[in-house]
């Protein structure tokens, strides 16, 4: 019972929060990272994730992102690639099986948008800065990224794997996500998102 | 000992690629079956780097050599009988489609498990083909099947050479050996 008392409590934070309406994330939508092997540039998709985005951009304050990523489903087109990515030295999912990314504050860049996440994978935190492109569509929208991160900061391929000619430290991620149209509800409880929505492009 | 062969003996290439060669197979087939059987760790991957390295050098090496034979005279066979002739022709013309088949076939293993390939840490080398699962298999027996086939068409060559010095008492060894003149 208690435990179901902090649970409502929690969503009800969250719901709070997020003000902004929340988009689900529909097909055609890519988790991926660039990474380099012994010169040669290799893709991976993370196949499962779940992704909360809620995102208004004229209520940044109210907007946040929340993705927890199934690190067990990397998918880099080799087996035994994928294999060594599961091991203690790199993601060891064994003991932390998923990646999380919330996001703390957004600003206005240019075209887009910044947002300050906590990225952590493999126990470790690190604030960074995440850009993106958001483009409402008529069928919802469309939020596209790319961030480069040294893999060194999350203690992924440390030791013997830590030289960058071997696996090569920067990897980039991909954020390609296919947004459908926000629940009915959280729209009509925001009437300036719904005007936004509407709005020719 | 010229560069060139005579109608008595190889020449110094051709010795410089027969013995050459014969220690780098050696070395790369002796690395190849100690690697595979190692854990996952950064150093396996290096032996693999060097295995691969090596092997795109005898790739290399064997296309030279070929053209060398092409242009380089060829010392007189020793009297032999017609099936001895024959079989040596053959055992010949599987040495170098061997010494093909093997850098060819783990690259093909190479490109189809996607791995990267990079030349002594200096260059990558495009890969033969788009990743393909179906074809990984295959291409790894080939290049284990190509090894075995290959150690035993040497151990034949080697017995054949060996026949020749101490049973027929001919010169056939003698004039390949890397350190004698075999002129005389």
């Amino acid at each position: 019972m208690r435990r179901f008392i902090v649970l409502a409590l929690a969503c009800g934070v969250a719901a709070a929060a997020a003000g902004a309406p929340t988009y689900p994330v529909a097909a055609g939508s890519t988790l991926q990272f660039q990474g380099t092997q012994q010169g040669e540039k290799f893709v991976g998709a993370v196949r499962s994730y779940d992704a909360k985005i809620a995102f208004d951009p004229a209520d940044t304050a109210g907007s946040a992102f929340d993705v927890s990523m199934q690190l067990k489903t990397i998918d880099s087109k080799s087996p035994e690639r994928d294999q060594a990515m599961q091991t203690v030295d790199w993601f060891d999912t064994a003991h932390f099986p998923l990646a999380t990314f919330r996001t703390v504050a957004f600003r206005s860049a240019g075209t887009g948008w910044v947002a300050d996440a906590d990225l952590s994978i493999k126990g470790r935190t690190k604030r960074i800065a995440f850009p993106f492109q958001f483009q409402k569509t008529t069928s919802g929208a469309v939020l596209d990224a790319k961030v480069a991160l040294d893999r060194l900061d999350f203690g992924l391929g440390a030791g013997e794997w830590a030289d960058d000619s071997m696996v090569g430290h920067r990897v980039e991620v991909w954020v390609h996500l296919v947004l459908a149209a926000p629940a009915v509800s959280s729209a009509a409880t925001k009437p300036q998102t719904k005007a936004a929505a509407q709005r020719p492009r | 000992m010229s560069l060139r062969s005579t109608t008595e003996a190889w020449g110094a290439l051709a010795r410089v690629f027969h013995w050459g060669m014969f220690v780098l197979f050696a070395g790369l087939i002796g690395v190849g079956y100690y690697m595979v059987d190692l854990p996952l760790s950064a150093a396996k991957m290096k032996i693999y780097a060097l295995h691969k390295s090596v092997g795109v050098v005898m790739l290399v090496l064997v296309v030279l050599r070929l053209f060398w034979r092409t242009i380089d005279r060829r010392p007189a066979s020793e009297p032999m009988s017609v099936w001895q002739h024959y079989a040596a022709v053959v055992a010949v013309v599987a040495l170098y489609a061997l010494m093909l088949v093997l850098p060819l076939s783990g690259w093909a293993y190479n490109s189809a498990a996607g791995f990267p390939l990079r030349w002594f840490n200096l260059a990558n080398l495009p890969a033969l083909m788009a990743p393909a699962p179906a074809l990984k298999a295959w291409a790894k027996s080939a290049h284990e099947m190509a090894a075995v086939v290959f150690m035993s068409v040497i151990g034949v060559h080697a017995l054949a050479a060996l026949k020749h010095h101490f049973w027929d008492k001919d010169r056939t060894l003698l004039r390949m050996l890397p350190w004698r003149k075999g002129t005389h």
